[in-house]
């Protein structure tokens, strides 16, 4: 049997190990040019997109926020409400500008589709707020599919748990 | 264009699907271009239109594969098909054009079902034990097949013809849409357009370009050699099937091979394709080689196991039989036993090219059967299969 020290380094390693192929695995990464940006700034959002031949990203702002352009061509962008979609042929960054409110926080999230690996997955969130000050969204938008079918707050809980009851467990 | 202009001529143009066609392919003229892809990926990206997943990495597939286009394809029946979608769930009832597949890199996950000789070879065909059983294209489990709703079927193209035929229309019947696809993959004069029209049908041409390049390597440098033998100076070979006296003539697959390994078969010109022959006959006829096959039922050796004695015990009873010490094959000891895995199916260069090395040994100094046997396994098949340890196909 396991000592508890060793259990608890087991499991540990196991969701460093599960967390992120099960939660994101994915091959596009985001970048801010600021996640605090000022009130009515307009900041950078890059999109790293690994070798993805034909696929597609969403990314979904948080309320208040608006997008304020790109340099991907129009008809490979559509813009719905707070989603922003790109269709991806083989490159390897998309920039797009998004606008700050007077005041406002939230997560910028995001999913990918590898329409050719026949592959999706989640974007790991960046969280902005407007001089770096939190404020609760009102009326924002609805979390995504994404979000909500993520199962990184499941495996956190469960993580936490898994720590919490082998903590006490060691101190017996 | 403006954006909200652009949004509703997205959505209007990827509302238009054709249902059989290629998907997103909104004005249905049959052909995908980029502007229609792009409409409808971003049109499902947002949640709008539709198509589902499957028909965004349809579309996507055919504008990568096909250049957006259906693709025609004519099989070894000479019917032609046209493909608008890649093939997603396929049953094989023909372990050859299993092999094939697998040989082509097919993602063997969009195998839903296999033939029952095939789901049997656990050995070979490991990733199949677990999938569906749908009985032998002699007997298909019609009712299960119809359950897997599979989109597309191989069958055998040029044996057991009418049994096929049936099967393939029993297919057509129930399954709308379903492409019954025909390759026999065992005759060296069909397989390697076979393997490119499989190829094209699956996406997988560069591997089928360069499956071909291997096999026609070994194919081609045993005819080449075998080419300029005059007849009177060909090997003389007296080839056993897997019954006692059985043989085959002109128009059977292994009749070709042993052509093409420069082989002269006594019996060729005999009426039937396996015909018995009278033991006098044999005697006669004074084989300077004589192959027996052996691998009936899965019988040893084989992938099945490394059973090198079973093969020896064949060879010893053929030698022993009355009258056949008196046999120029016997008496110079080139008699010889070959596992039916590697002669009768997809891997019949292999065996090919034991032939040539039985019946020509010092024109085939270079040629190394084991050596094309293994690169096979390995590099095609992607099988941990050592061929030093594992496995009896020859003897000697």
């Amino acid at each position: 049997m396991m000592r508890p020290s060793a259990n608890r380094l087991f499991y540990l390693a196991l969701l460093l190990m599960i967390l992120p192929a099960v939660a994101y695995g994915a091959p596009v990464t985001r970048s801010l040019s600021t996640a605090e940006p000022g009130a009515g700034e307009v900041f950078t959002v890059s999109l790293s997109v690994g070798d993805m031949p034909l696929g597609g990203v969403v990314e979904t702002l948080p309320g208040g926020y608006t997008f304020a352009g790109t340099e991907h061509p129009d008809d490979r962008t559509l813009i719905q409400g707070q989603m922003i979609a790109f269709t991806v042929a083989d490159e390897a960054v998309i920039t797009y500008s998004v606008k700050a409110p007077a005041s406002g926080s939230g997560d910028i999230v995001g999913v990918w589709e590898d329409f050719a690996a026949e592959a999706h997955g989640e974007i790991v969130p960046s969280h902005v707020a407007v001089d770096g000050v939190e404020v609760p969204e009102a009326g924002g938008s609805p979390p995504t599919d994404a979000q909500a079918a993520s199962p990184l707050p499941l495996l956190t809980a469960i993580a936490g748990l898994f720590l919490a009851a082998h903590h006490r467990g060691g101190r017996r | 264009m403006k954006r909200p202009l652009l949004v509703i001529a997205l959505l209007l143009i990827a509302a238009a699907v054709s249902a059989t066609g290629i998907p997103g392919d909104a004005d249905g003229n049959g052909i995908l271009d980029e502007h229609e892809y792009r409409a409808a990926a971003l049109t499902y990206l947002v949640g709008e239109g539709d198509l589902t997943r499957t028909d965004i990495q349809d579309a996507a597939w055919v504008f990568t594969h096909w250049d957006g286009r259906p693709l025609e394809i004519t099989d070894s029946t000479g019917q032609t098909l046209t493909l608008t979608r890649p093939l997603r769930r396929v049953v094989t009832f023909s372990g050859e054009a299993l092999e094939t597949l697998r040989s082509l890199g097919f993602d063997m996950d969009k195998i839903v079902a296999v033939d029952k000789y095939s789901h049997e070879k656990t050995t070979f065909f490991p990733e199949c034990a677990e999938k569906a059983n749908v009985g032998s294209w002699l007997s298909p489990d019609m009712e299960r097949i119809l359950t897997l709703k599979p989109d597309a079927v191989f069958l055998y193209a040029t044996i057991t013809t009418a049994t096929c035929d049936e099967i393939q229309q029993k297919l057509e019947a129930g399954i709308p849409g379903i492409r019954v696809l025909r390759f026999d993959c065992f005759k060296p004069a069909t397989y390697p357009d076979e393997i490119r029209t499989i190829a094209a049908a699956t996406g997988c041409e560069d591997r089928g370009d360069e499956f071909v390049a291997f096999y026609t390597s070994v194919m081609d440098r045993i005819r080449t050699e075998t080419a300029g033998i005059p007849d009177d100076e060909k090997t003389r070979v007296y080839f056993e099937y897997w019954t006692d006296y059985k043989t085959f003539a002109a128009g059977s697959g292994y009749n070709e091979k042993l052509g093409i390994a420069g082989g002269y078969n006594p019996f060729g010109g005999e009426s039937a394709e396996y015909p018995e022959i009278d033991p006098e006959a044999v005697i006669v006829s004074n084989p300077e080689v004589i192959v027996k096959l052996t691998g009936q039922q899965l019988a040893a050796g084989g992938y099945v196991g490394r059973d090198i004695a079973a093969l020896e015990a064949t060879r010893s009873a053929i030698t022993k039989r009355p009258g056949w010490a008196r046999l120029a094959g016997v008496d110079d000891d080139r008699v010889h036993v070959i596992h039916s895995d590697i002669l009768g199916g997809a891997q019949h260069f292999i065996g090919t090219a034991y032939l040539a090395k039985w019946f020509y040994p010092d024109r085939f100094t270079d040629l190394d059967p084991n050596a094309i046997h293994q690169r096979y396994l390995t590099e095609f098949q992607g099988l941990d299969f050592n061929l030093a340890a594992e496995g009896a196909f020859v003897y000697p």
